[in-house]
């Protein structure tokens, strides 16, 4: 019993978490997979069980147009996002003077970025004559209605997960100085100029971590929130509604939890297939230093 | 040894006063406890309720009540998962609905009969509290006040462009014309949201075809009626009475009190419930007045308002309070007792509690702005509200008046597939 006790130590010491994970995310996950198959309303019960939920997210133009836009909103945000992160910590990690103070300035916007109220600042800055509007009559130019027109209001919400680029960066910063210096000295000596050398050594040596946040901002992205509740609230005319807020709304506005739960389950189907892709082809892309 | 004498005796004061607090309580027949109460408002209502709260705990000491207010937005969804959850405040100010929608079984709000003899129901005409009552027969709820929506003009503006408020619909057409020549195309002498143009259809459907929108719980006008309400609102868009849906959502203000163009008198004209003029007036910037309108009875030809009414909003103890009794006192404080009833005045629209009434009456409180507004209605008012016409499938964020509205200013459709879609949701909401 003892050599049974110190051997399993370690599961001890994560009971309180374990409990959380089963009553808080475990129990939920499984529950809303029941209710899904069913009406549950969360003032007048279950009283049909079916496939019928799973059919209207397919069926109803208003679900499908949801998913189409949540697909465009991660795969604009995704990239950008990764991209301008990437380019960002390979500038703040060469030694420049007052660099620190670069890395927190462009850290900063991850902490304020996703709250509520950069979100409000987000609405005025793009709302009509609002502060961007202003500047671009300024600069002579004519400029679109940014929470009136469907593909600005889109690309709104996008620019701001984007400019919530700083978690990414620190990653990516970290994996920088990870690569070794004397590859770099190695390929100077062979003439390889700064472009070379990033896309032939760092990039290949830098893939586990950029996998690492595809995986990590596709999730993120897919669930995504609070940033279109509060800027368009779905606006215009549903073209910013991402299945999030279609799952919040049926949820608790309508309190249809059958159909929320069935949403929520495509959306977890979908992240599924797109990270278990994601893992299938990093073996055509991703270098592990410890693989033969 | 001095210091043991002073703990001494802070030990005994503590405990005399403790027990005097207690025999008070007990003198007075109620229990010691703590209760919650929520409810949703603008600043002034939050105000004076807080005060009016603090006035209950003075007078009757014992009784902790621990507030929970804030704005509308997402209150609904809030205070639903705590009904559901169980968790809800001892007293709930509720809008009418939710007693269809959360406590149809009757579960979820106390029947106020079983406190009768705390609170004084008397106060209130029975024609009153039948309408706060569960499917189940029960009193869910008191109604605080009833409640329609009439026009409120920023006479500012008005005077601006050399016009006086209008009276009629044909003077408000004209008030188009003028504030677009002499203002500005930014100018517009009235301002309606999705559900705003709603009720404005619906007073002009009820006034020139002299019916309920909604009756037997069913929809009581035909598609070509509908049709003909969606182009009569279409049309105030054209001639430049009201902006249009896309240059309000351009705004992007989270309410019309918020929006810089109303509070800076650009849009000069609100539809709004008779009991929430002053969070509009306290809006609006410095030097500009908001007054009353009166009801428009040119819709159609016979001189109707088609002007409908409800209960503005209760309140209600949930089920699951441990102390019902003190609760009720806190309503009937608020409600029936001059001492809160002063305090209260009409920051909920002019009270239904005929002791209220008379309180406010004799002490001259009523709100001037609100009584007009009130007696206006009141006077003007030809039909009751169905509930329905509220609904979350309707009135919602992704509900049929958004939808039809919205596509119809965003010219996505026309008033003929906007009409159809319009009655369908209605039905469909009406079918539950």
């Amino acid at each position: 019993m003892k050599k049974w006790a110190k051997s399993n130590i370690g599961f001890f010491f994560i009971i309180p978490w374990l409990i959380g994970f089963l009553i808080f995310k475990l129990y939920p996950f499984g529950s809303s997979l029941v209710y899904s198959f069913t009406d549950y309303n969360l003032f007048k019960g279950i009283k049909e069980t079916g496939l019928m939920n799973y059919i209207a997210v397919f069926e109803k133009r208003q679900y499908r147009e949801a998913l189409i836009i949540t697909f465009k909103y991660a795969f604009m945000t995704v990239p950008l996002k990764l991209v301008v992160a990437l380019f960002v910590a390979y500038i703040l990690n060469f030694k420049l003077k007052g660099v620190n103070l670069f890395r927190t300035a462009y850290y900063i916007p991850s902490i304020l970025g996703g709250s509520v109220a950069i979100s409000v600042l987000w609405r005025a800055l793009f709302k009509d004559d609002g502060l961007i509007q202003q500047m671009i009559r300024m600069l002579g130019g004519n400029p679109p209605s940014f929470m009136t027109d469907p593909n600005w209001a889109l690309f709104i919400i996008c620019l701001l997960r984007v400019w919530q680029f700083g978690s990414t960066m620190v990653i990516f910063l970290a994996a920088l100085k990870g690569v070794p210096e004397d590859l770099y000295e190695a390929a100077s000596l062979d003439g390889a100029g700064k472009w070379r050398q990033f896309f032939s050594i760092t990039i290949p040596l830098i893939t586990p971590v950029i996998f690492y946040n595809l995986i990590t901002q596709l999730v993120q992205a897919f669930q995504e929130f609070n940033g279109p509740f509060i800027i368009t609230n779905g606006g215009p005319r549903g073209k910013t509604t991402l299945m999030s807020i279609l799952i919040y709304n049926a949820a608790f506005q309508k309190y249809d939890m059958g159909l929320a739960s069935a949403m929520a389950w495509v959306l977890f189907v979908i992240l599924v297939f797109f990270t278990a892709i994601s893992f299938w082809s990093q073996k055509h892309w991703v270098y592990y230093a410890d693989e033969e | 040894m001095k210091m043991k004498k002073i703990v001494g005796f802070g030990i005994a004061s503590v405990m005399a006063l403790t027990m005097a607090m207690g025999f008070t309580a007990a003198a007075a027949d109620y229990e010691e406890c703590t209760l919650k109460f929520a409810w949703w408002g603008g600043d002034s209502r939050h105000e004076v309720t807080q005060q009016a709260v603090n006035a209950f705990m003075e007078k009757y000491p014992g009784i902790n009540v621990e507030v929970n207010f804030g704005a509308w937005s997402d209150w609904e969804s809030a205070r639903a998962l705590e009904f559901q959850s169980g968790t809800a405040a001892d007293v709930n100010q509720i809008n009418l609905s939710w007693i269809d929608e959360f406590d149809s079984n009757g579960d979820v709000f106390l029947d106020l009969n079983t406190v009768s003899d705390t609170l004084d129901l008397t106060q209130w005409d029975e024609a009153y509290l039948d309408m706060m009552k569960d499917q189940t027969g029960q009193l869910a709820g008191v109604p605080v006040s009833m409640t329609g929506r009439v026009f409120y003009w920023d006479k500012t503006t008005f005077d601006e462009a050399g016009l006086e408020v209008p009276t009629s619909l044909a003077e408000l057409r004209e008030a188009g014309k003028v504030f677009q020549e002499k203002l500005g195309d930014d100018y517009y002498p009235l301002a309606l949201g999705e559900f705003d143009r709603m009720i404005l259809m619906t007073f002009y459907l009820q006034a020139k075809y002299e019916k309920p929108i909604l009756a037997d719980g069913t929809v009581n006008m035909t598609v070509e009626e509908l049709q003909d309400g969606l182009d009569f609102i279409m049309s105030l868009e054209a001639d430049h009475v009201i902006p249009s849906i896309v240059t309000i959502d351009g705004d992007a203000a989270a309410s019309l009190d918020q929006n810089p163009k109303f509070i800076d008198g650009k849009y000069a004209g609100i539809l709004e419930w008779d009991s929430a003029p002053k969070k509009y007036m306290s809006a609006l910037s410095e030097g500009r007045e908001l007054v009353v309108g009166d009801e428009f009875t040119d819709f159609g030809e016979n001189g109707k308002t088609g002007v409908f009414t409800k209960v503005s909003l209760g309140f209600a103890i949930s089920t699951t309070s441990e102390h019902p009794k003190e609760a009720a006192m806190l309503i009937n404080y608020l409600c029936n007792d001059p001492e809160g009833v002063a305090i209260m005045a009409s920051e909920r629209g002019i009270p239904e509690s005929k002791a209220a009434y008379a309180v406010l009456e004799e002490a001259g409180s009523l709100d001037p702005v609100i009584a007009e507004a009130h007696s206006k209605v009141m006077a003007a008012s030809e039909y009751p509200e169905v509930p329905v016409f509220e609904s979350n499938d309707l009135k919602g964020s992704e509900g049929t008046y958004r939808y039809v509205f919205g596509g119809l200013s965003y010219d996505e459709f026309d008033t003929e597939e906007g009409a159809e879609e319009l009655y369908n949701g209605m039905v469909d909401a009406c079918e539950g």
